[in-house]
């Protein structure tokens, strides 16, 4: 009794300071890539935070290793389209902010409670998530942070990081390197930015430095090759990416060709 | 003489370096010079002017005091939460500092903006305040984020010497308390001194136990948690002058903190000598001379030398230094020398080469650094580095190729982040730790950085870096 009573004065604590810290610029945070062990789901958000100290500290990161397992929780109990191998999911920040979280409370009560611990604001700034198809086993979802968190790639645990990409490839040789290929894809994603798969229509840029569609650009860990050329040699076929760059102003969520949006719903 | 040692008190209150000058003349004119009393005068001037770091050398009668550039100076930092009170505590101190005569108030407004600052191309947000005590003058650096510390050290302007940890009283640690001590540790502050603000809100028992709980993390991250300074105030009040215990008197307790709990950098002089050339030529008749400032040391007529850089590793010993134009026995850090070398042609001396003490010195063309890479808009590269990179290194007054890996475990570096890296250098040359260095791809700087540690040598097979066996 006593210790719920202390968690209803942290949480009013935590309120408090939430409101009076509200609307302070939070140029600072992470970015967080789960990917379920299945490789069936995956969740990458962003939150933000004031100084890259907080950044850096243990207690601001498990708050945002909460919101990202939370989101995936989301993910996994959305619906699977009927007609399109996977779906993507656009996640309102509004309704990400009431998803429940490990503890029973929402995510916005943890958020606030971490503003009081820490001292200063704490922006859950956006989420998205795929979700490929159960019975689809040549569809695979490939998740990348960067910078390499030390912990290394346990698969099915939240990644933190300034940097993150998320992709659903295909894979139609049955390869058995696949999941290092698709890590290697999102690095590729995270350091040289695409904007789009591209795909027939897409003439590549006269500087190749120019170059915004992923297949067209120069493979960052073997110039030699293009995107397009590499993953054709290895059986392999992009349907779609996603990139996160923490602070990032426009907020790109990388454009979808062929799927729509699945909003968040309670 | 009684007369004569109270005058000589009333002057070293001013600098230790002006006091000696004025010293020396007033023992002129009273005829003290050759007065057998005077060198136990002089120690007593150095007991009575606190740090003093000069050498006074007596050449038959004549005095030629070699200064080592009294240490009036040290670098100091500001870390912590940022509703602490930091910035209002920098407002204080340069307020206390004008009201003493010995510095120019910067209010509140000036200090928060943390306007951005161009570092050798970096865009760094800090601010730099200065102020000086009776003892020494200080800079003293404020800045929002841990990667502007960082930025800070690896632009190599400044070493920070100290810093000051800012704890309210009323919040206490906070758990980022933990990442602002590591951060002082990683830019290579070894002393910090604690300043618990806010005091006026709380009340005595929680100051004392937030000065507890300061005390245990300073030692959980290796510093000393017992003979730190702890002062409590509150900056608030000292900025308005109040003169109660917290106000202005605290503020005055903390620069007297800094004063005497950080030690004065001072020059080397009993390393082993390094001259780094800035030029060479030939005196007909007498040889190759070579002349630059010298770093570290002293250096005297008839030393074993070794002239390195560029693969070269060059036996010698230097025949004759000259000072000023003129010859001299010997010459310490900080002095302009011309050192003749023997045995030595012109040819086989280049602009960017180190003359050091015989044995002292580690030519290499491998090291450990930290680099940090320009971000695309301050005119850096657009795509990360991954390992095998390969540019121009530029340092001091030479440039030589130079390939980069990344530690194990690290993929790459995107524009806008710093890292710990290996250098590979196409020759070898003497570059030490705590020398900074840029890269430029194109005659563009791309990269900064600073050597952490020299790594044993390794081949490069026919001058081709891309073809190094990295271990």
């Amino acid at each position: 009794m006593a210790e719920s009573w202390l968690r209803e004065q942290a949480q009013a604590q935590g309120w408090e300071k939430a409101t009076k810290l509200e609307g302070r610029p939070t140029s600072q945070g992470l970015v967080a890539v789960l990917v379920d062990v299945a490789g069936r789901n995956g969740s990458m958000v962003e939150v933000n935070c004031e100084t890259d100290f907080v950044a850096r500290n243990r207690a601001f990161q498990s708050v945002v290793e909460g919101i990202s397992e939370a989101c995936l929780k989301f993910i996994q109990g959305a619906p699977t389209s009927t007609i399109h191998p996977f779906t993507k999911v656009n996640l309102d920040v509004d309704q990400l902010k009431q998803l429940p979280s490990a503890k029973g409370s929402s995510l916005a009560d943890e958020v606030a409670l971490a503003i009081h611990t820490v001292g200063e604001n704490i922006v859950i700034r956006r989420a998205v998530g795929f979700k490929a198809k159960e019975e689809d086993s040549d569809l695979f979802l490939s998740g990348y942070i960067h910078p390499t968190p030390l912990n290394n790639l346990v698969l099915g645990t939240p990644l933190l990081g300034r940097y993150g990409a998320l992709v659903v490839l295909k894979d139609g040789k049955n390869h058995d390197k696949r999941e290092l290929l698709g890590r290697q894809l999102c690095q590729h994603i995270v350091g040289m930015n695409p904007r789009k798969v591209g795909g027939e229509g897409d003439e590549p840029a006269k500087n190749p430095e120019d170059e915004h569609c992923l297949l067209l650009q120069e493979y960052l860990l073997d110039p030699s090759t293009t995107v397009g050329s590499y993953l054709t040699e290895n059986g392999l076929s992009v349907l779609d990416f996603t990139r996160f760059e923490c602070g990032e102003e426009n907020g790109d969520l990388g454009k979808i060709p062929e799927n729509t949006a699945v909003k968040a719903t309670n | 003489m009684r007369l004569f040692l109270s005058f000589v008190r009333c002057y070293s209150r001013i600098t230790a370096r002006d006091s000696v000058q004025s010293l020396l003349a007033t023992s002129k004119y009273f005829g003290a010079d050759n007065v057998p009393g005077t060198w136990s005068v002089l120690k007593r001037v150095k007991c009575i002017s606190q740090e003093w770091d000069q050498s006074i050398s007596w050449f038959g009668g004549n005095c030629r005091y070699i200064s080592s550039e009294v240490s009036k100076h040290c670098n100091v930092g500001t870390i912590g939460h940022i509703d602490h009170g930091k910035t209002t505590l920098t407002a204080a101190i340069t307020r206390i500092s004008e009201i003493d005569g010995l510095g120019k108030f910067v209010s509140y407004e000036d200090i928060d903006r943390a306007p951005e600052e161009r570092a050798r191309g970096i865009t760094i947000n800090a601010t730099h305040v200065e102020y000086s005590t009776s003892f020494r003058h200080y800079a003293h650096t404020d800045c929002p984020g841990h990667v502007d510390f960082i930025k800070n050290m690896i632009s190599g302007t400044s070493q920070m010497d100290a810093a000051i940890l800012v704890v309210a009283a009323t919040d206490g640690v906070m758990p980022q308390t933990r990442e602002h001590m590591l951060l002082a540790k990683q830019v290579g502050v070894e002393k910090m001194i604690v300043f618990i603000n806010k005091a006026d809100l709380v009340d005595e028992e929680v100051r004392e136990l937030v000065e507890i709980e300061i005390r245990e993390l300073l030692t959980d991250f290796g510093f000393d948690g017992i003979s730190t300074p702890v002062i409590v105030g509150s900056a608030l009040l000292a900025l308005k002058g109040d003169s109660s215990e917290f106000g202005v008197p605290s503020v005055k307790k903390l620069l007297n903190a800094l004063d005497t709990y950080i030690p004065s950098p001072s020059r080397d002089f009993t390393s082993p000598f390094v001259l780094p050339v800035d030029n060479a030529f030939t005196v007909p008749g007498r040889g190759t001379v070579v002349t630059g400032t010298l770093l570290k040391g002293t250096v005297k007529k008839n030393d074993e030398a070794e002239l390195m850089g560029y693969d070269e590793k060059i036996k010698t010993s230097v025949g004759d230094i000259q000072v000023f134009k003129k010859s001299v026995p010997k010459a310490v850090a900080g002095e302009n020398v011309g050192a003749l070398l023997r045995g030595v042609k012109i040819s086989s001396v280049h602009k960017g080469m180190m003359l050091c003490a015989f044995n002292s010195a580690v030519i290499s063309n491998r090291f450990l650094a930290k680099i940090y890479f320009l971000s695309r808009s301050e005119g850096g590269r657009r795509k990360p580095v991954t390992s095998n990179y390969i540019q121009q290194l530029f340092s001091k007054t030479w440039s030589v190729a130079c390939r980069v890996d990344l530690m194990e475990g690290v993929s790459m570096i995107m524009p806008g982040e710093h890292a710990t890296v290996y250098l590979t250098l196409i020759k070898k040359m003497v570059f030490n730790p705590g020398q900074p260095f840029t890269l430029r791809e194109n005659n563009i700087t791309v990269a900064t950085g600073i050597v952490i540690e020299v790594k044993p040598s390794v081949q490069v097979p026919k001058a081709n870096l891309s073809k190094v066996a990295i271990g």
